[in-house]
């Protein structure tokens, strides 16, 4: 057991949904541009392996992050895990909806579920990083 | 990677009906539905878990009294048959390398039932002390499925499989008795908190034959058990019904470097003993000069859940660090086990954990977590 946190380390996931609009990183994260911001949160597959998620930490607003940099946690009553910046960038919203309710990610993870704003700062650069839906598809079969 | 995980003699059923995760290298179901849900089966009806993955190991021979009680720290001399208790195995420093039931079952056999994750460990452990005292240790872990079956409801759902009167059969007991025709020992022990039993289902070996018993025994309890609210559990709720509990758990609460004193788990250790086992003096010498480090329960005040090894503080200064936590589903709270400093803190106080930078206040309790008039194996008592 390298990390606590990752107590249970899924080794099965059941079919999710990807959609096509969104890009997405490694870490199960979805990123959608809406004009000059981005909109963040974890994917269906991500919420489906966490399962009953109980607990949702968001970053604070007005705070900024580096890409691939821990910025939060969602825990599920199964394990917890970070969510980490798919983009560089300052945080103008948090899904303040998600402290009472943090069960609307396992509802709706890429409507509800969102987790947060950001006003990207290098976006054109690291968007190069991200993968598109069908990459997406192909690397959480693969895992 | 998944090939080399060990399995249970009831994984089909398991790969069929949970979603399978990776447990100290075996391959088990973190959950059938919802981890909340099964907890409050437990809670409030009756859950039953496949607990094969822990080693079972038949200890038989003239010396087996004085072989266990060398090897761990209750009082093996006043274990009377078909009876069993709770106890520790310690190294030299008394640090603790197993913590497990035993079971008496006859004038001249036990059996000892051990950790997932330390039952190659012990068997070595065993049988490097077992020539000295001429014993005989087998590894029956292949042969016998084990099943907890757990909470207000277990025992009137054992009752269904079999004519038997179990009511005769209190707490600790271990008896062998006939459930829905399979050949059991009947442990009425748990890691739950709640009521109920650990069932020992005998000849269910590794074979097309044993495996098919083995899940034929698991679908009788589900059968039987429908009108009474029962559910087959994961290990989600195995860990969040021990929680709650306050139980430990090696690898978390207990290691190597952890004695039971500091583990606040007295029943589990007796100093007047003859032999004298493996780590007493060292045990002794901290029940006179002190411990290093005590476990605390904590219930968050803020909003959060405690994992491990988030550093817990007190007045500012960093005090120890929590070993175990969960969402408690009766409290709606997070909830978890702590080790820090001893003689700093008690019941009632507020300290801080440190959940990734942010500090969150919680407060110092004891354990249950739970209200034990209300749940638990002594509820309405």
């Amino acid at each position: 057991m390298p990390h606590t946190r990752n107590q249970w380390c899924t080794i099965m996931a059941e079919g999710s949904k990807v959609p096509e609009e969104l890009m997405y990183n490694k870490e199960h994260e979805w990123v959608k541009v809406e004009g000059d911001l981005v909109i963040v949160g974890i994917t269906d597959y991500a919420q489906n392996a966490l399962h009953e998620i109980t607990f949702v930490e968001l970053p604070e607003v007005g705070s900024t992050v580096e890409a691939n940099t821990e910025c939060g946690l969602v825990e599920s009553m199964k394990a917890s895990s970070d969510i980490f910046a798919p983009v560089s960038g300052e945080i103008v919203e948090v899904n303040s909806q998600l402290e009472d309710a943090p069960e609307l990610v396992n509802e709706d993870p890429y409507g509800k579920g969102w987790m947060i704003k950001i006003k990207p700062s290098n976006l054109d650069e690291e968007k190069k990083a991200l993968m598109d839906s069908k990459a997406y598809a192909e690397y959480t079969e693969s895992e | 990677m998944a090939e080399k995980l060990k399995r249970t003699q009831l994984h089909e059923w398991h790969r069929e009906h949970g979603d399978l995760v990776e447990f100290v290298g075996w391959q088990m179901p973190v959950r059938f539905t919802d981890i909340r849900e099964e907890h409050m089966a437990v809670r409030d009806a009756v859950g039953i878990f496949d607990t094969s993955n822990m080693s079972r190991f038949i200890i038989k021979g003239s010396n087996a009294r004085e072989f266990l009680q060398t090897l761990t720290t209750n009082n093996v001399g006043k274990l009377n048959v078909n009876r069993g208790h709770y106890t520790t195995c310690l190294n030299e420093h008394a640090g603790i390398h197993d913590d497990l039931m035993l079971y008496r079952v006859g004038d001249d056999e036990y059996i000892w039932v051990t950790n997932a994750v330390n039952g190659p460990k012990i068997h070595a452990h065993l049988m490097k002390h077992a020539e000295d005292f001429e014993v005989e240790v087998a590894d029956k872990s292949r042969d016998i499925t084990m099943i907890a079956v757990q909470g207000p409801m277990a025992m009137s759902l054992l009752g269904k499989l079999t004519d038997q009167d179990l009511s005769e059969y209190g707490r600790f007991t271990c008896n062998r008795v006939k459930l829905a025709g399979y050949d059991c020992y009947l442990c009425r022990t748990g890691y739950t908190g709640e009521d109920g039993a650990e069932i020992l289902v005998l000849d269910t070996p590794f074979t097309e034959e044993g495996k098919k018993r083995a899940i034929g025994f698991w679908e009788e309890l589900l059968k039987q058990g429908e009108t009474l609210g029962v559910r087959p559990c994961g290990l989600g709720a195995r860990d969040s019904t021990r929680l709650e509990a306050g139980l430990v758990l090696y690898g978390h609460e207990l290691n190597e470097e952890t004695s039971p004193l500091e583990a606040r788990i007295p029943y589990a250790i007796k100093f007047k003993v003859d032999p004298h086992y493996i780590g007493y003096d060292e045990l002794k010498r901290q029940r006179e000069e002190g411990v290093q480090k005590t476990r605390i329960g904590i219930v968050m005040i803020d909003r959060g859940i405690p994992r491990d090894p988030y550093p817990v503080l007190f007045k500012g200064e960093l005090i120890g660090e929590v070993t175990s936590g969960v969402m408690s589903p009766l409290l709606q709270k997070g909830i978890g086990l702590a080790y820090v400093k001893p003689g700093l803190v008690s019941s009632g106080d507020l300290v801080e954990v440190d959940i990734k930078g942010r500090l969150r206040k919680a407060e110092v309790t004891g354990w249950p977590f739970y209200d034990p008039e209300k749940y638990g194996a002594s509820r309405g008592v």
